[in-house]
């Protein structure tokens, strides 16, 4: 995100330096014709100088031609004429170089032109005027009417020239304003064009500053992540590498070398250094994976083996995946995971799972043994007891006959026993099939199997509505016949036993005791009956396995009954707890999940 | 379909000797005219059944832990042959187990019995299969009916 915005900001600020060159490059062209442009008037007013100097030059020729013509006439001395070609050729000359001064300004070429008529035509007047003085006869009146009309015209040319002159002048003056105004408009250009320059190299300077500050930074937290996934690698038992496929050079993270059993950077990273840590029986293989991969650009998954400098085996997971880096290079990415503990582990659990198997085995050929080979002796002994009793009872003595008697309830009791074993021990095994159940048949079916007990016993029974749940029939019924059972060899030999099986609400005491947060969650079936009952303080031992609290024989029971049925009800998720005083009848609840939570 | 006024043949395969001793002595004691005969394996059950001119019998108690052939791949071959389908079959077993229970039901056995453990209870068993309908009892068959509770 910030790489981002720094990104951004230097976009922003190209874009700024952009327009600020653009400008500097404006003003300094700018500047540049302004510089032309002064110096242009410069040459201008040098050139107005010129033509008025030249001028000048002209109108004193002409004047001292005059004089020496003069000069002349009143001395008649030759000597005065000597220089009149001299001084035609200098003025010859000097409207030259007027002309050439003038050439970019048409109006004062025309003034010029009219300049050399007028000094061509007062040339003529000197030559007729000369002509007319050295006359042998001079005509007095003649000459002096020519030294006036050459008088008249000198004058006026005079006035023609001041008046060129004049008009130069004001142009030279305003030319020259005008270079004032130009100077100072170039001062401010010059003068802006530094500011600028100097603003921008402000802003480059502090921009770089700026970046610089943000690369290091950046490179400072890039140094911070470097080292925490160095430590996080070192601590989660991982090493990485990468390969560049374009040129081929190999990088290996520090932990890589560690998994190896190397320091960090202890041989040039590449697979040729590496393959002698590569276990012998798996090198073969990893190396014929990578080498494809390089080809085929697939991703990689594979477990090896590292033989480590130290000589220790390691079990190694290794990813391996492809991507480009910021040259657009193809590189493999990938990443090592010293799974030794895992697999150590996971032998180790399987031996256990192979262990409990066997054990499991066992206990169901146990099983096995209880359920019909034990089973099978007795069935015989009991029914050669019923045909002793049957057939010989008459001819024993008395006390043959007790002693007949304590036999057969000794084999009944053992066969009561075998089936209760036989009982819990099926509660124990492992096929536990969830289907949904409706308790109703279930005691229906319950209350059919003892009909026989209910019937010696004259017991009332009474059944509320029961709910359907899901759970596992034939255990169920087992929990229903193990209670009733239990509440028909437990009763009052003085009054008639009464039994009833009904669904409760879950009362707030019972919520708290079990956890139960939400009632709802629950069904609870209630078993309660009149019987003998017990202390409360024995309420939790009678769920033991074998605990029995009567040892008067005449309440017949093996001590697996209860114990099966909290066996039962934990397969269930549930709770079962029991609540009684002695004489008082004992109350069996069970809390049963309404959704199945297996 | 069973004349009354016939002897009923019973045939019964169990290999232990003193099962198939309370068995006949519990058949004498009930005073049926019934005829039983005895077989002491599965082996010898069906060499018995496949002979061409035997009297084929009315109820077969088949006891299913025996050497050789065992009760249940009795029951597959009487069952399979068309022959013996007025036969009805009846498992006695000291098993009580649902994988035989359930194992013989599929297999159209007619009935299963626990064996008893009482001398009473037998001759009671004995009885009651002996002058069950099975018409009736095999036209409402399901597996709860199916085992025989005395």
């Amino acid at each position: 995100m910030k790489f981002l915005k720094l990104f951004k900001n230097s976009q922003v600020f190209k874009l700024a330096l952009g327009v600020a060159i653009l400008v500097v490059c404006y003003f300094g062209s700018k500047f540049f014709s302004q510089m032309q442009k002064l110096t242009s008037t410069l040459e201008l007013i040098a050139k107005s100088n010129d033509t008025q100097l030249e001028l000048e030059k002209l109108l004193s020729i002409i004047n001292s031609y005059d004089y020496s013509l003069r000069n002349y006439i009143i001395t008649n001395d030759e000597s005065y004429l000597q220089n009149r070609f001299l001084n035609r050729g200098i003025i010859e000359e000097g409207i030259k170089k007027l002309k050439v001064l003038t050439v970019n300004d048409p109006l004062r070429k025309k003034d010029i032109l009219t300049l050399e008529k007028l000094i061509n035509y007062r040339f003529k007047l000197f030559r007729e005027t000369l002509i007319a003085a050295k006359s042998n006869n001079v005509d007095q009146l003649g000459l002096k009417l020519k030294l006036k009309r050459s008088n008249d015209y000198t004058e006026m040319m005079k006035l023609f020239v001041y008046k060129v002159i004049n008009s130069e002048r004001l142009k030279a003056k305003f030319q020259n304003s005008n270079h004032q105004f130009e100077l100072q408009d170039s001062l401010m250009t010059a003068f802006l064009l530094i500011i600028l320059s100097l603003l921008i190299l402000l802003l480059s300077f502090n921009k770089t500053n700026i970046d610089i500050e943000a690369l290091k930074e950046a490179n400072d937290k890039l140094k911070l992540l470097n080292e925490s996934f160095n430590t996080a690698e070192k601590t989660a038992g991982f090493g990485h590498w990468m390969v560049n496929l374009e040129t081929n050079t190999y990088t290996f993270s520090d932990n890589l070398y560690r998994l190896m059993g190397v320091e960090p950077n202890a041989f040039e990273p590449n697979l040729e250094n590496t393959i002698k840590y590569f276990h012998p029986d798996d090198l073969e293989y990893v190396t014929k994976v990578h080498r494809e991969s390089l080809i085929n650009h697939q991703s990689t998954s594979i477990v090896f083996r590292f033989l480590t400098a130290t000589n220790e085996v390691r079990y190694i997971m290794g990813v391996g995946s492809f991507t480009k880096d910021g040259n657009g290079d193809l590189i493999k990415i990938g990443v090592n995971y010293d799974i030794t503990n895992q697999y150590k582990k996971t032998l180790e659990l399987e031996e256990n799972n192979k262990e409990l198997k066997y054990i499991n085995t066992e206990l169901e050929s146990f099983n096995n043994i209880v359920s019909h080979d034990l089973q099978e002796p007795l069935r015989k002994i009991q029914m050669f007891i019923s045909r002793l009793e049957e057939k010989e009872f008459d001819v024993l003595s008395q006390q043959g006959r007790d002693y007949f008697s304590k036999v057969r309830v000794a084999a009944n009791r053992m066969q009561t026993l075998l089936i209760d074993l036989v009982n819990y021990s099926r509660t124990v095994k492992g096929d536990k099939v969830f289907v949904e159940t409706d308790l109703n048949k279930m005691i229906t079916e319950t209350l059919i199997d003892l009909s026989i007990n209910v019937e010696e016993k004259n017991a009332v029974i009474q059944i509320g509505k029961l709910p359907t749940i899901k759970a596992i029939p034939f255990q169920i019924k087992q929990l229903f016949i193990n209670l009733v059972s239990n509440s028909l060899n437990y009763s009052q030999e003085t009054q008639i036993p009464k039994i009833s099986i009904t669904s409760e609400i879950i009362t707030e005491e019972e919520a708290s005791e079990y956890k139960i947060i939400n009632k709802e969650d629950y069904y609870k079936i209630v078993v309660a009956d009149n019987g003998i009952g017990f202390k409360q303080e024995y309420a939790e031992k009678i769920f033991l396995l074998f605990k029995r609290l009567e040892t008067d024989p005449k309440y017949s029971g093996t001590g697996l009954g209860l114990a099966i049925c909290s066996r039962i009800v934990d397969n269930h998720n549930g709770f079962i707890w029991a609540k009684s005083q002695p004489n008082e009848g004992a109350k069996f609840s069970i809390f049963l999940p309404k959704v199945d939570m297996v | 379909m069973i004349a009354h006024k016939d002897p009923m043949h019973i045939l019964l395969a169990d290999d232990d000797e003193d099962d198939r001793a309370f068995f006949s002595e519990a058949i004498m004691e009930l005073k049926m005219d019934n005829k039983l005969t005895l077989f002491t394996n599965g082996n010898g059950l069906m060499d018995y059944l496949v002979l061409p001119d035997i009297k084929l019998p009315h109820i077969l108690f088949l006891d299913l832990n025996m050497p050789g052939k065992t009760g249940i791949e009795c029951l597959k071959e009487i069952r399979a042959n068309t022959r013996f389908k007025d036969v009805s079959v009846a498992i006695y077993s000291t098993s009580s187990s649902e994988k035989d229970i359930e194992d013989t039901f599929i297999e159209g056995a007619n009935i299963y019995i626990k064996k008893p453990n009482d001398f009473s209870a037998l001759k009671k068993v004995i009885k009651e299969v002996i002058n069950m309908n099975w018409q009736f009892h095999t036209s409402g068959l399901n597996i709860e009916t199916f085992f025989f509770s005395i």
